[in-house]
């Protein structure tokens, strides 16, 4: 097994959906009966269904490559195991952790038994009661690395730098890198330009795709069923008005949702298989007209086109961005590719992140005289051309990390391109919930992390600090909202600040951790209140709804796991929720920075607030839709539980939503994140770096986390609390609340004002500028064009006159004298056979006479 | 005496006369005569006058493929017409007085213009060559032909080899384009007078 | 006067009389008698040149040969003559003027 086959996988599973799309878009108009078939949507589901397969494949083979799960030795059982060695209290819990965990971690239970990783899941488990009471940190690790020696040298695709593992150990991360990068196609070579399609892949990318592809799938399930009213030729759109005030009536488009989904997926699964930030770039541009066609999917409604079109446009901006880090990356870096390009183990070209090489303080490695950042080769030494080093000046990489970090902004929703993400919820629910969780906003924090190691810590700063400011304004907002969609769009905002600044304070693995499991619950939340929605009848204001536990129990429960999931409750026997490890970790990285950098401290009393913001707002949400008396006796009348095919999903994301981070810092799933963590921290070293900035290590982290994890608990159960005693007792009267608090009321109903600033800081200086430009067409384009035209007459009616007079004039009498010639002519033609004789013979005679006379003998 | 008389009117020069004589005779009778067949019986004169004319001149092949030819096969044929084409209340058609005689005015014009032309030449080369030469024969060499046979020669050079005179282009392509433009001919005439049914004149 | 200048005379009489035989006649076959004294008389010439000067044989070859073309000649106007007939129900050549000018 090498690369190559794993990557054949991935490529299955990536271009599965584009071959859904295009069957779909090209044969779904043509089947019998487009408009009332469901084909479209089982092959859909069939493609990403596969994918799903193909990658947990993918996922076995990178494990017995790189020796995942070997027995006791292999280092992702090593790492797990131990860390259990270094816990002291419940190691039997810590056990049954494993054994839960595993089942998640790999996430074929119960779809594929029959892959090999699993039995040797089993084999780790089975080893793992011993591996805890005895072994020792040290000998494993050694056993590990001895193991990862032989893979290499059978592989030889293995990109795990067997000559880096000195320098592995003393940066202090212990896992193997297990990357595999490669080409898949080559587009052209322009100078010194290869433009290519390329593959990496590490743990983080084969996380991502078991991600996606499971989330997606329920997804399209779940969509079969909340789209089933668009299987008809004549669709009403109740939202959409003609000029005449009638509801609009339109053919179904069942079909081209799914066409659309599935290229969606597509978009994302090749973002995230990219192998170089050009082509990051371009499945980037993919996903945004995907979520462009599919926030306007009602384009009817004038509010969904506008959504699509802001959503579109906010991603411009950031993408500008983008384009200007790529630039200065190829001009100084001169390739695009993440990883090194290997031949037969031997580097021959140099990816990005091993350009650039960071010391034990976590900074870049400088020049010593011009305090330019030095460019490396694989093993840390400068690169040099004609003499001199290979330098990028420090302020160029500040520039390229901000440029590519604008796009994941604009991408991720992040202050202050956040406003398109609310809009976006104009599309269908399930869309939402695609958008939200899995794909397009996720990939705004995946490049973040893909390309940490790029980022300079000014860049990391602003990350942090912008990630920061977002999740407290989000959260702030989704505390009025009265919208269903719109309080988990907020939410969505709220959770990707979070990841941001987990990644920010140098937290890589926790931003990333909390990434996977919020596009769990977070799904979940969606097809849920889709769900909440298609039971009410496209009813999404909650003020309306109430009491619904007893009408829709499963939607109630399973949104019950998600609330407890996003707000971070932990539960007995080590069984918390999902959220509760991954915003522990963001929390503890936060706090760690924070103690070591005081002046900072906004980066964690935000953070910490907003949790219990956080979990206030999401019990808000379920108690004001599901518990209490109905608001509305029509509408809770006539609501009811979804079909199978809809709860199906819910029931299927709902224990990963739970689950999926069993054993927190010590699961599997953590551990297979940060398998190729790129954060070089030196274990329990706290890092000065010439930013002003004190890095805190691993050990700075583990040794605050309990005390954060408390802390994050306190705020998330008092505002579940809160929530409870507003919402669920009422114990005041709300409104008398809000008119009390009008003001700051309503400034969290307007959003902060961010619309109302851009249109006043962008739109209407814009408007003001065009209207300038069309004056100046007017008044002095136009009068040009217009002078030049009359110009234009007068020449053209000299022309005819001209024409007319002289040129007609002549070719009329060369005419006309050839007719009357002709006219007198023909006389001579009689017709009479004797007469024409006469002439000959005379003609005879005259030219006889002639000659005779002319030449006299 | 009256042999002497007779050697003198029956000498070659006499006949020449009269041949010509007859010729001439026959073609003023072709003009003058109105009928159609007194004009064919007219031709027949005159034609036949040129062939004796030829055999005259020495030219005997030319003069038979005249009587052959021309009073056997043509005037035959012309008689073929008129007998299709005699349309049955024998109309009249002749031109009218003020025509015949303009024509014939012009027509003397160019007679005194022609033999005034070859009155006018003194055919020096020829009257030369009238003294000694015996036809067609002196400088032949290639065969031992008496007087007058031209047969053999005529029939070399149509097949392109010239005895008689050394390097002289012979006719065997004018000859074979002669064969194949009378089959055009042949056929064209015979897809023109095919019979057809007549249409009615309006 | 020569035995020459006797053909070259009767020859241009001959011609004479077929040129105003084609002047003088209604009838189309008349016209055609008239083609045939013209060509006669030019045959006579070639033949007197062919007796009488350095022309010899080829004199007789084109004698030969405007007797050939003669004899086409005449098929073809007596085909079209009857085709004329066939049309017109006469030969007056004067009946054959539609496309005069």
């Amino acid at each position: 097994m090498s690369g190559d086959s794993l990557s054949k996988w991935l490529m299955i599973a990536w271009l599965l959906p584009l071959l859904g799309f295009v069957v779909e878009i090209f044969f779904g108009y043509y089947s019998r009966n487009p408009r009332r078939s469901k084909a479209a949507a089982w092959f859909a589901v069939g493609c990403i269904g596969t994918g799903f397969i193909c990658s947990v494949i993918a996922f076995t083979q990178w494990c017995s490559m790189t020796g995942a799960f070997d027995g006791e030795s292999g280092w992702l059982a090593a790492r797990v195991h131990a860390h259990d060695a270094d816990d002291n209290d419940a190691d039997d819990n810590d056990a049954d952790d494993n054994d839960a965990d595993d089942n998640d971690a790999e996430h074929h239970d119960g779809h594929s038994g029959h892959d090999d990783g699993e039995a040797k899941g089993h084999d780790s488990d089975d080893s793992s009661p011993s591996d805890a009471a005895g072994a020792a940190e040290a000998p494993a690790e050694e056993e590990a690395a001895s193991d990862e020696a032989a893979v290499l040298r059978e592989g030889g695709h293995l990109l795990a730098v067997a000559e880096d593992e000195g320098d592995d150990h003393s940066h202090g991360h212990d896992g193997p890198k297990g990357e595999f990068s490669g080409v898949i196609y080559t587009l052209g070579t322009f100078g010194g330009i290869t433009l290519s399609m390329d593959y990496y892949i590490d743990s983080l990318t084969l996380v991502m795709f078991m991600m996606v592809t499971l989330i997606a799938t329920c997804i399209h399930l779940f969509a079969m069923g909340y789209m089933s009213d668009e299987l008809t030729d004549d669709y009403v759109d109740h939202f959409a008005h003609t000029a005449d005030g009638k509801h609009v009536h339109r053919p179904g488009r069942f079909y081209r949702f799914f066409a659309f989904l599935s290229l969606f997926c597509f978009a994302m699964l090749g973002l995230v298989l990219a192998g170089n930030i050009f082509q990051v770039f371009v499945f980037w541009e993919l996903v945004g007209i995907c979520s462009f066609l599919l926030i306007g999917f009602y384009t009817e409604r004038k509010t969904a086109s506008n959504a699509a079109n802001k959503a579109f446009i906010m991603n411009r901006v950031g993408d500008f961005g983008f384009l200007i880090g790529l630039m200065v990356l190829l001009t100084y870096f001169g390739t695009f590719r993440f990883g090194d390009t290997k031949v037969d183990g031997e580097v021959v070209e140099q990816g990005l992140f091993s350009m650039v090489t960071r010391d034990a303080t976590g900074n870049f490695v400088r020049d010593d005289i011009t305090g330019e950042v030095l460019l490396t080769d694989t093993h840390g030494h400068a690169l040099t051309e004609g003499g001199e080093n290979r330098t990028i000046p420090y302020m160029l990489l500040v520039v390229a990390g901000l440029g590519v970090f604008a796009g994941c902004v604009g991408k991720s929703a992040q202050f202050p391109l956040q406003t398109w993400l609310p809009d976006a919820m104009e599309g269908p629910t399930p869309v939402s919930a695609l958008v939200h969780s899995a794909t397009m906003v996720a990939a705004g924090v995946y490049l973040t992390g893909r390309f940490f190691p790029m980022f300079v810590q000014e860049v990391l700063l602003t990350i942090a600090y912008i990630g920061c400011i977002t999740l407290f304004m989000a959260a702030t907002i989704a505390v009025v909202v009265t919208d269903i969609k719109k309080v988990l769009a907020y939410s969505t905002i709220s959770q990707l600040g979070y990841m941001m600044l987990g990644l920010g304070v140098f937290g890589w693995g926790a931003g990333l951790f909390h990434l996977v499991t919020h596009a769990f619950f977070k799904s979940l939340m969606f097809l849920c209140s889709g769900s909440v929605i298609h039971g009410c009848h496209h009813e999404q204001e909650m003020p309306k709804m109430g009491g619904l536990l007893k009408k829709m129990p499963i939607t109630a429960i399973t949104m019950l796991v998600g609330v407890c999931a996003i707000a971070g409750f932990p539960l007995f026997l080590g069984l918390h929720f999902s959220g509760f490890h991954s915003k522990d970790a963001i929390v503890a990285s936060a706090l760690a920075f924070v103690n070591a950098n005081p002046t900072h401290f906004l980066l964690f009393f935000l953070p910490l607030l907003t949790a219990g913001i956080t979990a206030f707002y999401m019990f808000r949400l379920w108690f004001y839709t599901f518990w209490g008396k109905p608001r509305d006796q029509h509408l809770h009348d006539h609501a009811h539980e979804s079909p199978w095919i809809m709860t199906v999903p819910l029931l299927i994301l709902a224990p990963f939503a739970w689950l999926c981070a069993f054993g927190g810092e010590q699961g599997y799933l953590y551990v297979l994140i940060t398998g190729n963590d790129p954060s070089h921290l030196h274990d329990g070293v706290q890092a000065v770096t010439t930013g002003g900035l004190t890095l805190p290590g691993h050990e700075a982290v583990h040794a605050v986390h309990s005390q954060a994890g408390w802390l994050a608990m306190i705020a998330a159960f008092s505002g579940a609390l809160l929530a409870y005693l507003l919402y669920g007792v009422g114990i005041v009267d709300l409104d008398r609340m809000k008119a009390q608090l009008s003001k700051v009321h309503g400034f969290l109903l307007n959003k902060w004002h961010f619309d109302e600033l851009y249109d006043s800081l962008f739109m209407k200086p814009a408007h003001k500028v065009a209207a300038f430009c069309a004056w100046f067409d007017k008044a002095v384009f136009d009068n040009i064009v217009h002078g030049f035209a009359k110009v234009g007459i007068v020449i053209a009616q000299w022309d005819r006159v001209f024409d007319e007079k002289v040129v007609d004039g002549f070719v009329n009498l060369l005419g006309d004298s050839t007719k009357s010639i002709g006219n007198s002519l023909k006389v001579v033609q009689t017709g009479r056979l004797r007469q024409y004789v006469m002439f000959i013979v005379l003609g005879v005679v005259t030219l006889f006479a002639f000659v005779f006379t002319t030449f006299p003998s | 005496m009256i042999a002497s008389i007779m050697e003198t009117v029956l000498s070659p020069f006499t006949f020449l006369l009269l041949f010509a004589l007859s010729s001439c005779l026959g073609a003023v009778g072709v003009i003058i005569s109105q009928s159609l067949v007194r004009m064919a019986f007219w031709l027949i004169v005159s034609l036949g006058s040129v062939a004796g004319l030829f055999f005259m001149a020495d030219a005997d092949f030319v003069g038979a493929a005249q009587l052959l030819i021309y009073v056997g096969g043509t005037l035959v044929l012309l008689v073929f017409g008129v007998m299709l084409t005699a349309s049955s209340p024998y109309t009249k058609i002749e031109a009218s007085p003020g025509e015949t005689v303009i024509a014939s005015l012009v027509g003397l014009l160019f007679l005194f213009m022609v033999a005034g032309t070859v009155s006018r030449i003194d055919w020096p080369g020829t009257n030369a060559a009238i003294a000694n030469v015996t036809p067609a024969s002196t400088s032949g060499g290639f065969s031992d032909t008496s007087e007058g046979a031209t047969l053999r020669p005529l029939g070399f050079a149509l097949l392109g080899v010239r005895p008689d005179q050394e390097g002289a282009p012979g006719y065997l392509l004018p000859f074979e384009i002669a064969s194949v433009h009378l089959l055009v001919v042949l056929v064209g005439a015979a897809y023109l007078a095919r019979a057809k049914r007549r249409r009615d004149v309006a | 006067m020569s035995d020459l200048n006797l053909y070259l005379y009767v020859g241009a009489f001959l011609f004479v009389c077929g040129v105003i035989c084609m002047a003088t006649k209604r009838n189309g076959i008349g016209v055609l008698m008239g083609v045939e004294l013209v060509l006669n008389g030019a045959n006579v010439n070639f033949v007197a040149f062919s007796r009488y000067s350095e022309l010899k044989l080829d004199g007789q070859v084109f004698a030969v040969f405007v007797i050939v073309l003669a004899a086409a000649e005449a098929a073809v106007a007596l085909a079209i003559a009857l085709n004329f007939y066939n049309n017109h129900l006469t030969i007056d050549v004067d009946r054959g003027n539609k496309l005069k000018g």
